[in-house]
Protein backbone atom coordinates (compact mmCIF):
# COMPACT_ATOMS: atom_id res chain seq x y z
CA UNK A 1 0.00 0.00 0.00
CA UNK A 2 2.57 2.32 1.00
CA UNK A 3 5.08 0.90 -1.67
CA UNK A 4 2.56 1.73 -4.39
CA UNK A 5 1.59 4.90 -3.10
CA UNK A 6 5.57 6.45 -3.00
CA UNK A 7 5.74 4.71 -6.45
CA UNK A 8 2.81 6.69 -7.73
CA UNK A 9 4.65 9.71 -6.36
CA UNK A 10 8.33 8.56 -7.82
CA UNK A 11 6.06 7.95 -11.57
CA UNK A 12 4.78 11.40 -11.25
CA UNK A 13 8.10 12.88 -9.56
CA UNK A 14 9.85 11.34 -12.76
CA UNK A 15 12.30 9.83 -10.32
CA UNK A 16 12.06 6.20 -11.89
CA UNK A 17 14.97 4.19 -14.25
CA UNK A 18 13.58 4.22 -18.27
CA UNK A 19 12.72 0.36 -17.18
CA UNK A 20 10.92 0.92 -13.91
CA UNK A 21 8.89 4.24 -15.48
CA UNK A 22 7.44 1.75 -18.40
CA UNK A 23 6.83 -1.33 -15.92
CA UNK A 24 5.25 1.22 -13.77
CA UNK A 25 3.45 2.81 -16.67
CA UNK A 26 1.80 -0.44 -17.66
CA UNK A 27 0.46 -1.04 -14.52
CA UNK A 28 -1.63 2.67 -14.37
CA UNK A 29 -3.24 1.02 -17.55
CA UNK A 30 -4.69 -2.17 -15.50
CA UNK A 31 -4.50 -0.94 -12.15
CA UNK A 32 -7.36 1.56 -11.82
CA UNK A 33 -6.63 1.66 -8.10
CA UNK A 34 -2.80 2.60 -8.55
CA UNK A 35 -4.11 5.02 -11.77
CA UNK A 36 -6.27 6.98 -9.05
CA UNK A 37 -2.73 7.66 -6.92
CA UNK A 38 -0.72 8.72 -9.67
CA UNK A 39 -3.72 11.10 -10.76
CA UNK A 40 -4.11 12.14 -6.79
CA UNK A 41 -0.61 13.15 -6.70
CA UNK A 42 -0.33 14.83 -10.05
CA UNK A 43 -3.18 16.73 -8.59
CA UNK A 44 -1.59 17.73 -5.10
CA UNK A 45 1.82 18.50 -6.62
CA UNK A 46 -0.15 20.79 -8.76
CA UNK A 47 -0.51 23.22 -6.13
CA UNK A 48 3.48 23.58 -6.69
CA UNK A 49 2.97 24.99 -10.35
CA UNK A 50 2.61 28.48 -8.87
CA UNK A 51 6.39 28.37 -8.42
CA UNK A 52 6.68 28.41 -12.06
CA UNK A 53 7.59 31.66 -13.42
CA UNK A 54 5.46 33.06 -16.19
CA UNK A 55 8.20 33.90 -18.71
CA UNK A 56 6.53 35.06 -22.48
CA UNK A 57 8.52 33.26 -24.95
CA UNK A 58 9.64 34.59 -28.17
CA UNK A 59 7.08 35.93 -30.40
CA UNK A 60 8.53 33.87 -33.65
CA UNK A 61 7.90 30.82 -31.55
CA UNK A 62 3.85 30.76 -32.67
CA UNK A 63 4.19 30.42 -36.41
CA UNK A 64 6.84 27.50 -36.04
CA UNK A 65 4.35 25.86 -33.79
CA UNK A 66 1.41 26.34 -36.21
CA UNK A 67 3.50 25.23 -38.94
CA UNK A 68 4.37 22.29 -36.86
CA UNK A 69 1.48 21.41 -35.88
CA UNK A 70 -1.23 21.79 -38.66
CA UNK A 71 1.47 20.92 -41.68
CA UNK A 72 1.65 22.26 -45.47
CA UNK A 73 -1.78 21.39 -46.73
CA UNK A 74 -1.55 21.38 -50.15
CA UNK A 75 -3.67 24.17 -51.92
CA UNK A 76 -6.55 23.46 -54.05
CA UNK A 77 -5.73 24.78 -57.69
CA UNK A 78 -9.32 23.60 -59.62
CA UNK A 79 -7.09 21.90 -62.47
CA UNK A 80 -8.85 18.50 -63.45
CA UNK A 81 -6.39 15.88 -64.32
CA UNK A 82 -4.21 17.07 -61.37
CA UNK A 83 -6.02 14.52 -59.30
CA UNK A 84 -5.21 11.61 -61.53
CA UNK A 85 -1.36 12.55 -60.63
CA UNK A 86 -0.17 9.77 -58.14
CA UNK A 87 2.50 11.50 -56.61
CA UNK A 88 0.22 14.33 -55.42
CA UNK A 89 -2.02 11.88 -53.63
CA UNK A 90 0.97 10.48 -52.07
CA UNK A 91 2.15 14.04 -51.23
CA UNK A 92 -1.30 14.74 -50.09
CA UNK A 93 -1.12 11.84 -47.65
CA UNK A 94 1.86 12.92 -46.22
CA UNK A 95 0.74 16.28 -46.04
CA UNK A 96 -2.43 15.27 -43.99
CA UNK A 97 -0.85 13.37 -41.15
CA UNK A 98 -0.85 16.82 -39.66
CA UNK A 99 -4.95 17.18 -40.82
CA UNK A 100 -7.56 17.15 -38.11
CA UNK A 101 -7.71 12.90 -36.40
CA UNK A 102 -9.55 12.47 -33.54
CA UNK A 103 -8.64 9.12 -31.56
CA UNK A 104 -12.51 8.33 -30.47
CA UNK A 105 -12.59 6.37 -26.68
CA UNK A 106 -10.04 8.97 -25.16
CA UNK A 107 -12.68 11.57 -25.66
CA UNK A 108 -14.12 14.25 -23.64
CA UNK A 109 -16.48 11.75 -21.93
CA UNK A 110 -14.94 8.39 -20.81
CA UNK A 111 -11.95 8.46 -18.00
CA UNK A 112 -9.42 6.45 -18.19
CA UNK A 113 -7.94 3.42 -18.31
CA UNK A 114 -9.50 1.91 -21.30
CA UNK A 115 -9.85 -1.45 -22.20
CA UNK A 116 -7.79 -1.13 -25.76
CA UNK A 117 -9.68 -3.80 -27.60
CA UNK A 118 -13.07 -1.69 -26.83
CA UNK A 119 -11.71 0.84 -29.21
CA UNK A 120 -9.18 -0.68 -31.53
CA UNK A 121 -12.01 -1.09 -34.35
CA UNK A 122 -12.96 2.45 -34.31
CA UNK A 123 -11.32 5.00 -35.78
CA UNK A 124 -12.07 9.02 -36.89
CA UNK A 125 -11.17 11.51 -39.08
CA UNK A 126 -11.72 15.27 -39.54
CA UNK A 127 -12.25 15.53 -43.29
CA UNK A 128 -11.26 19.20 -44.02
CA UNK A 129 -9.47 21.71 -46.06
CA UNK A 130 -7.43 25.19 -45.71
CA UNK A 131 -10.09 27.84 -47.77
CA UNK A 132 -12.96 25.23 -47.87
CA UNK A 133 -15.78 25.18 -45.56
CA UNK A 134 -17.19 21.77 -46.15
CA UNK A 135 -16.27 19.95 -42.97
CA UNK A 136 -17.21 16.28 -42.34
CA UNK A 137 -15.85 13.79 -39.34
CA UNK A 138 -15.97 10.34 -40.50
CA UNK A 139 -16.13 7.56 -37.63
CA UNK A 140 -15.36 3.57 -39.18
CA UNK A 141 -16.21 1.18 -37.21
CA UNK A 142 -14.91 -2.52 -37.89
CA UNK A 143 -18.25 -4.07 -36.83
CA UNK A 144 -19.78 -3.23 -39.22
CA UNK A 145 -17.24 -2.57 -41.98
CA UNK A 146 -18.49 1.05 -42.88
CA UNK A 147 -17.78 4.29 -42.55
CA UNK A 148 -20.48 6.79 -40.87
CA UNK A 149 -19.91 10.11 -42.38
CA UNK A 150 -21.55 13.36 -40.49
CA UNK A 151 -21.41 16.42 -42.55
CA UNK A 152 -20.41 19.30 -39.73
CA UNK A 153 -20.48 22.30 -42.36
CA UNK A 154 -20.81 22.90 -46.13
CA UNK A 155 -23.63 23.81 -48.32
CA UNK A 156 -24.40 22.53 -51.79
CA UNK A 157 -23.05 23.76 -54.78
CA UNK A 158 -25.34 23.84 -58.32
CA UNK A 159 -24.83 20.83 -60.68
CA UNK A 160 -21.97 19.77 -58.42
CA UNK A 161 -21.70 16.69 -56.18
CA UNK A 162 -19.65 15.80 -53.59
CA UNK A 163 -17.41 11.99 -53.83
CA UNK A 164 -15.93 10.74 -51.08
CA UNK A 165 -12.15 8.66 -51.60
CA UNK A 166 -10.60 6.26 -49.94
CA UNK A 167 -6.89 6.45 -50.49
CA UNK A 168 -3.70 4.34 -49.18
CA UNK A 169 -0.36 5.68 -50.24
CA UNK A 170 0.46 3.54 -53.02
CA UNK A 171 -3.05 3.38 -55.21
CA UNK A 172 -4.67 5.73 -56.99
CA UNK A 173 -8.00 6.55 -54.87
CA UNK A 174 -11.02 4.28 -54.97
CA UNK A 175 -14.24 5.56 -54.94
CA UNK A 176 -16.72 5.21 -52.01
CA UNK A 177 -19.68 7.18 -54.02
CA UNK A 178 -21.17 10.10 -53.69
CA UNK A 179 -22.44 11.37 -50.51
CA UNK A 180 -25.27 14.05 -49.46
CA UNK A 181 -24.18 17.36 -48.90
CA UNK A 182 -25.97 17.57 -45.15
CA UNK A 183 -26.69 14.77 -41.90
CA UNK A 184 -25.32 11.75 -41.46
CA UNK A 185 -25.02 8.79 -43.85
CA UNK A 186 -23.29 4.95 -43.75
CA UNK A 187 -20.90 4.17 -46.68
CA UNK A 188 -19.65 0.98 -46.44
CA UNK A 189 -15.93 0.48 -47.66
CA UNK A 190 -15.28 -0.71 -50.62
CA UNK A 191 -15.46 -4.59 -51.23
CA UNK A 192 -11.88 -4.98 -52.87
CA UNK A 193 -9.56 -7.52 -51.00
CA UNK A 194 -7.06 -5.20 -50.36
CA UNK A 195 -8.97 -2.41 -48.76
CA UNK A 196 -8.76 -1.49 -44.88
CA UNK A 197 -9.76 1.49 -43.19
CA UNK A 198 -6.61 1.32 -41.00
CA UNK A 199 -3.47 4.22 -39.31
CA UNK A 200 -2.81 6.15 -42.21
CA UNK A 201 -6.02 5.65 -44.24
CA UNK A 202 -6.82 8.83 -46.00
CA UNK A 203 -10.14 9.91 -46.93
CA UNK A 204 -10.82 13.06 -49.09
CA UNK A 205 -14.15 14.47 -50.37
CA UNK A 206 -13.91 16.09 -54.10
CA UNK A 207 -16.52 18.52 -56.24
CA UNK A 208 -17.49 15.80 -59.03
CA UNK A 209 -19.97 16.85 -61.39
CA UNK A 210 -23.40 15.52 -60.86
CA UNK A 211 -23.83 11.86 -60.14
CA UNK A 212 -19.71 11.01 -59.38
CA UNK A 213 -16.41 11.44 -61.22
CA UNK A 214 -17.37 10.20 -64.74
CA UNK A 215 -13.61 8.99 -65.03
CA UNK A 216 -13.49 6.58 -62.13
CA UNK A 217 -10.37 8.89 -60.62
CA UNK A 218 -11.40 12.45 -58.97
CA UNK A 219 -11.60 14.80 -61.80
CA UNK A 220 -12.65 17.96 -59.36
CA UNK A 221 -11.31 20.15 -56.12
CA UNK A 222 -10.72 18.80 -53.27
CA UNK A 223 -12.66 20.05 -50.54
CA UNK A 224 -11.91 18.01 -47.72
CA UNK A 225 -9.32 15.20 -46.50
CA UNK A 226 -8.30 13.83 -43.18
CA UNK A 227 -6.31 11.16 -42.38
CA UNK A 228 -7.04 8.37 -39.82
CA UNK A 229 -4.60 6.98 -36.64
CA UNK A 230 -4.48 4.16 -34.78
CA UNK A 231 -5.22 4.24 -31.15
CA UNK B 1 -18.53 32.05 -26.95
CA UNK B 2 -15.89 33.64 -29.06
CA UNK B 3 -12.49 32.23 -28.50
CA UNK B 4 -11.68 35.79 -26.78
CA UNK B 5 -13.82 34.68 -23.75
CA UNK B 6 -14.19 31.00 -24.11
CA UNK B 7 -12.25 29.31 -20.74
CA UNK B 8 -9.21 27.16 -21.02
CA UNK B 9 -11.06 24.04 -20.63
CA UNK B 10 -13.38 24.96 -23.81
CA UNK B 11 -10.04 26.21 -25.88
CA UNK B 12 -8.62 22.31 -24.63
CA UNK B 13 -11.86 20.72 -26.50
CA UNK B 14 -12.30 22.90 -29.35
CA UNK B 15 -8.76 21.60 -30.02
CA UNK B 16 -10.05 18.45 -30.53
CA UNK B 17 -12.05 19.80 -32.90
CA UNK B 18 -9.47 21.25 -34.92
CA UNK B 19 -10.27 24.76 -34.41
CA UNK B 20 -7.28 26.52 -35.07
CA UNK B 21 -8.27 29.97 -33.57
CA UNK B 22 -8.96 28.51 -30.46
CA UNK B 23 -5.16 26.67 -30.37
CA UNK B 24 -3.88 29.88 -31.10
CA UNK B 25 -5.88 31.69 -28.22
CA UNK B 26 -5.29 28.88 -25.90
CA UNK B 27 -1.33 29.04 -26.93
CA UNK B 28 -1.37 33.08 -25.72
CA UNK B 29 -3.36 32.28 -22.66
CA UNK B 30 -0.80 29.69 -21.68
CA UNK B 31 2.58 29.52 -23.68
CA UNK B 32 4.46 31.72 -20.88
CA UNK B 33 3.29 29.53 -18.21
CA UNK B 34 4.45 26.54 -19.75
CA UNK B 35 7.76 28.14 -21.24
CA UNK B 36 8.42 28.60 -17.35
CA UNK B 37 8.04 25.05 -16.60
CA UNK B 38 10.03 24.16 -20.03
CA UNK B 39 12.48 26.59 -18.97
CA UNK B 40 13.09 26.11 -15.29
CA UNK B 41 13.58 21.89 -15.53
CA UNK B 42 15.70 22.07 -18.80
CA UNK B 43 17.97 25.53 -17.55
CA UNK B 44 18.66 26.54 -20.91
CA UNK B 45 16.64 28.68 -23.50
CA UNK B 46 17.32 27.15 -26.72
CA UNK B 47 16.10 23.78 -25.43
CA UNK B 48 13.32 25.42 -23.45
CA UNK B 49 11.91 27.01 -27.03
CA UNK B 50 12.19 23.75 -28.82
CA UNK B 51 10.98 21.81 -26.06
CA UNK B 52 7.53 24.54 -25.47
CA UNK B 53 6.80 23.76 -29.56
CA UNK B 54 6.99 19.80 -29.23
CA UNK B 55 4.71 20.61 -26.13
CA UNK B 56 2.51 22.74 -27.73
CA UNK B 57 2.35 19.99 -31.20
CA UNK B 58 1.32 17.46 -28.68
CA UNK B 59 -1.19 19.53 -26.84
CA UNK B 60 -2.69 20.04 -30.62
CA UNK B 61 -2.26 16.53 -31.44
CA UNK B 62 -3.72 15.15 -28.06
CA UNK B 63 -6.02 17.31 -26.73
CA UNK B 64 -8.52 14.66 -26.58
CA UNK B 65 -6.63 13.17 -23.99
CA UNK B 66 -7.97 15.98 -21.15
CA UNK B 67 -10.91 14.73 -19.30
CA UNK B 68 -12.66 18.11 -18.38
CA UNK B 69 -13.24 17.95 -15.11
CA UNK B 70 -10.91 15.79 -14.06
CA UNK B 71 -8.22 18.32 -12.58
CA UNK B 72 -7.93 22.19 -13.60
CA UNK B 73 -7.36 22.87 -17.49
CA UNK B 74 -4.44 24.77 -16.57
CA UNK B 75 -2.19 21.90 -13.87
CA UNK B 76 -3.57 19.36 -17.01
CA UNK B 77 -1.22 21.86 -19.48
CA UNK B 78 1.90 22.38 -17.33
CA UNK B 79 1.90 18.35 -16.30
CA UNK B 80 2.36 18.29 -20.09
CA UNK B 81 4.73 20.50 -20.63
CA UNK B 82 6.53 19.02 -17.00
CA UNK B 83 6.02 15.68 -18.36
CA UNK B 84 7.92 16.88 -21.82
CA UNK B 85 10.80 18.30 -20.32
CA UNK B 86 11.39 15.89 -18.20
CA UNK B 87 12.30 13.47 -20.61
CA UNK B 88 13.88 15.98 -22.76
CA UNK B 89 16.26 15.98 -19.70
CA UNK B 90 16.77 12.26 -18.63
CA UNK B 91 17.40 11.91 -22.58
CA UNK B 92 20.37 13.93 -22.90
CA UNK B 93 23.74 13.44 -20.63
CA UNK B 94 24.43 14.97 -17.63
CA UNK B 95 25.71 18.21 -17.50
CA UNK B 96 26.43 21.29 -14.72
CA UNK B 97 22.58 22.70 -14.15
CA UNK B 98 24.50 26.12 -13.14
CA UNK B 99 23.78 28.13 -15.70
CA UNK B 100 21.51 31.10 -14.63
CA UNK B 101 18.17 31.72 -16.74
CA UNK B 102 17.08 35.48 -16.62
CA UNK B 103 13.49 35.16 -15.92
CA UNK B 104 10.94 38.11 -17.27
CA UNK B 105 8.32 37.60 -14.25
CA UNK B 106 4.49 38.25 -16.36
CA UNK B 107 0.90 37.90 -15.12
CA UNK B 108 -0.38 34.78 -13.89
CA UNK B 109 -2.87 34.34 -16.47
CA UNK B 110 -5.22 32.73 -14.04
CA UNK B 111 -8.64 33.94 -14.20
CA UNK B 112 -10.15 33.85 -10.21
CA UNK B 113 -11.87 30.62 -9.76
CA UNK B 114 -8.37 28.57 -11.38
CA UNK B 115 -6.58 30.89 -8.82
CA UNK B 116 -8.96 29.95 -6.07
CA UNK B 117 -8.61 25.86 -6.79
CA UNK B 118 -4.67 26.78 -7.09
CA UNK B 119 -4.42 28.07 -4.21
CA UNK B 120 -6.49 25.27 -2.59
CA UNK B 121 -3.89 22.97 -3.53
CA UNK B 122 -1.00 25.59 -3.14
CA UNK B 123 -2.00 26.17 0.78
CA UNK B 124 -2.53 22.06 0.94
CA UNK B 125 0.84 21.02 -0.65
CA UNK B 126 2.56 23.74 1.06
CA UNK B 127 1.32 22.68 4.92
CA UNK B 128 2.26 19.28 4.13
CA UNK B 129 5.84 19.67 2.78
CA UNK B 130 6.29 22.00 6.07
CA UNK B 131 5.54 19.26 8.15
CA UNK B 132 8.48 17.64 6.64
CA UNK B 133 12.15 18.49 7.59
CA UNK B 134 13.37 21.00 5.44
CA UNK B 135 16.30 19.42 3.58
CA UNK B 136 13.41 16.78 2.63
CA UNK B 137 10.44 19.30 1.57
CA UNK B 138 13.38 20.87 -0.29
CA UNK B 139 13.98 17.52 -1.83
CA UNK B 140 10.61 16.90 -3.01
CA UNK B 141 10.01 20.44 -4.05
CA UNK B 142 13.35 20.02 -6.06
CA UNK B 143 12.62 17.09 -7.89
CA UNK B 144 8.85 18.58 -9.10
CA UNK B 145 9.79 21.72 -10.02
CA UNK B 146 13.58 21.07 -11.44
CA UNK B 147 13.03 17.93 -12.36
CA UNK B 148 16.16 16.52 -10.50
CA UNK B 149 16.83 12.80 -10.50
CA UNK B 150 17.69 10.40 -7.88
CA UNK B 151 21.03 10.89 -8.81
CA UNK B 152 21.12 14.88 -8.69
CA UNK B 153 19.46 14.67 -5.26
CA UNK B 154 21.93 12.27 -3.80
CA UNK B 155 24.99 14.49 -5.00
CA UNK B 156 23.04 17.75 -4.40
CA UNK B 157 22.75 16.58 -0.53
CA UNK B 158 26.00 14.71 -0.39
CA UNK B 159 24.50 11.20 0.51
CA UNK B 160 25.10 8.05 -0.88
CA UNK B 161 21.94 7.14 -3.91
CA UNK B 162 20.52 4.10 -2.11
CA UNK B 163 20.26 6.69 1.05
CA UNK B 164 18.42 9.40 -0.82
CA UNK B 165 16.22 6.98 -2.24
CA UNK B 166 15.18 5.70 0.77
CA UNK B 167 14.77 8.99 2.64
CA UNK B 168 13.02 10.55 -0.47
CA UNK B 169 10.34 7.44 -0.08
CA UNK B 170 9.55 7.80 3.67
CA UNK B 171 9.03 11.06 2.61
CA UNK B 172 6.80 10.57 0.26
CA UNK B 173 5.00 8.16 2.54
CA UNK B 174 4.29 10.57 5.28
CA UNK B 175 3.56 13.60 2.83
CA UNK B 176 0.90 11.67 1.46
CA UNK B 177 -0.76 11.10 5.04
CA UNK B 178 -0.85 14.26 5.26
CA UNK B 179 -2.57 15.59 1.51
CA UNK B 180 -5.15 12.92 2.19
CA UNK B 181 -6.29 14.08 5.52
Amino acid sequence: MDGDRALAAEYVLGLLSPADRAATGRRLDSEPALAAEARLWQSRFSGLDAEFDVVAPPSRLLAAIEARAFGDAPKATGLANWWNNLALWRALTAGAAAVAVIALGFGLTRPAPLDPSAVAVQLVAALEQEGSATKFLALYDGATGSVRLTAVSGEAVADRDLELWYIDDTDAPVSMGVIPVSGRTEVPLPREAQIKFEDGTVLAITLEPKGGSPTGAPTGMIVAAGQAVAI
Amino acid sequence: MTPATADISELISRCVLRDRAAFRTLYERTSAKLFGVTLRILKDRTEAEEALQEVYVKIWQRADRYVPGGYSPISWLVAVARNHALDVLRARKPQADDIDVALDIADSGLNPEQAAVASGEKSRIDRCLGELETQKAEAVRGAYLDGYSYEELAARYDVPLNTMRTWLRRSLIRLRECLSA
